[in-house]
């Protein structure tokens, strides 16, 4: 049982995609200016690795070696065109802000990462703990970056003002360049925790 | 040969199966899509001209003259107990600075504006995406919003140029030229038309 919430830990902490692979910079940083994108782009990053990832591991017997990456990009695209859909169905809204992320998720590296590192050459469950502890991974990282962002850069979170308006909002916040700033300081914070424990040198 | 067969049979399989996936997720979310974009059209026209108005889509669409704004669709506004015209909708494409915006442009007979609306917007978040925001004013004095100075601006008399008589979003100058330049150009094809109509 250790060993399978360790799979969820590692793609949480100690091998975070963003912040210590430092891997899908671009979608973060593209879509971590708001809480509302952050979580539906999470959502959809749900949607296209979870699936994906065991339909890799399902099919990992199967699929040649030589013509692996072409299958993955075809079953990691089709799950992004269904995440896109379904978003643009059930949260149009949103979805009409972010849908440039969304369809980008199919080029996302996190996704085809895991898919090559981990899925297909690990078993179903595996795979599919695989990707829940990257989802949550990313999903942390976006939010926490989001929360910050949003706050500073619009004085509102997930849409709802809750800064006062005499507040002036700081608008390099908003823009990608913040985005580095977060990341930056996340990194630097997960690492010295990462030291602390005596994991890395 | 055999294992190119093979490679050969393996993708195309594997692209039939994930393509009979996506057709019926296609099939579940198409009436839901096009509901949602009908529903906001028609909440659009009826934000724009307010009242007891029927708006009656033209087969084809009127041409704008202008290469970089595309008139998709054009709605004439009929009064329901006089059945005059009283003005048209316009549906605009124009080019943004991240993708296109799509928007309605609802011009009156005498030639002033009588709303903007946008349907389709992805611009920058805090910057140009504040063109439809009903809480960021460009005259925050009046509570003007960028949207609402349009109205009642006469597509022929005024400028409608960002910086002279238009308040430009600040930091989304191309996004306040493109929106501008379409409620002028759509609003002039608009006017000539009713004209020619003789309306």
């Amino acid at each position: 049982m250790k060993k399978k919430l360790d799979i969820i830990w590692n793609a949480i902490i100690p091998n975070n995609p963003v912040l210590i692979i430092s891997i899908g910079l671009c979608s973060t940083i593209a879509v971590s200016n708001s809480v509302q994108s952050a979580l539906l782009m999470t959502f959809a990053f749900a949607m296209v690795q979870i699936p994906s990832n065991i339909i890799v591991s399902a099919m990992r017997k199967i699929i040649p070696n030589e013509i692996r990456v072409p299958i993955f990009v075809t079953v990691i695209a089709a799950f992004t065109t269904i995440a896109a859909l379904i978003s643009q169905a059930y949260f149009n809204a949103v979805y009409q802000i972010i849908k440039l992320y969304i369809l980008l998720v199919v080029v996302n590296c996190i996704i085809i990462g895991r898919a090559e590192a981990f899925a297909y050459q690990n078993g179903i469950f595996d795979s599919f703990l695989d990707g829940v502890g990257n989802t949550i991974g990313y999903g942390l990282v976006l939010l926490t970056i989001a929360v910050v962002r949003e706050l500073i850069g619009k004085g509102a979170l997930a849409g709802i003002q809750i800064l006062p308006d005499s507040y002036q909002p700081m608008l390099l916040m908003v823009l990608p360049p913040s985005g580095f700033i977060m990341i930056g300081i996340l990194t630097g914070a997960i690492e010295t925790y990462l030291r602390k424990k005596g994991g890395k040198k | 040969m055999k294992s190119v067969v093979k490679f050969a049979i393996t993708l195309g399989l594997i692209a039939a199966i994930t393509g009979f996936a996506l057709a019926i997720v296609y099939q579940i979310t198409k009436p839901i899509i096009e509901a949602q974009d009908l529903k906001a059209l028609q909440q659009g026209l009826s934000e724009i001209f307010p009242g007891d108005y029927e708006f009656v889509k033209l087969d084809k669409p009127i041409s704008s003259g202008d290469p970089s704004v595309q008139i998709t669709e054009s709605y004439l506004v009929k009064d329901k107990s006089t059945q005059k015209n009283v003005g048209m909708v316009a549906r605009v494409v124009v080019p943004g600075s991240q993708a296109p915006i799509e928007m309605l442009v609802g011009i009156k007979s005498d030639g002033t504006v009588s709303g903007v609306k946008i349907l389709k917007l992805n611009e920058t978040a805090g910057l140009g995406a504040n063109a439809d925001n009903p809480k960021y004013y460009v005259d925050k004095k009046n509570k003007i919003t960028f949207l609402g100075q349009f109205i009642g601006k006469n597509v022929e008399k005024d400028k409608l140029i960002p910086k002279e008589d238009i308040i430009a979003m600040s930091g989304a100058t191309i996004t306040s030229r493109a929106v501008s330049t379409g409620v002028k150009v759509a609003g002039q094809a608009i006017v000539s038309y009713l004209k020619e109509a003789g309306q």
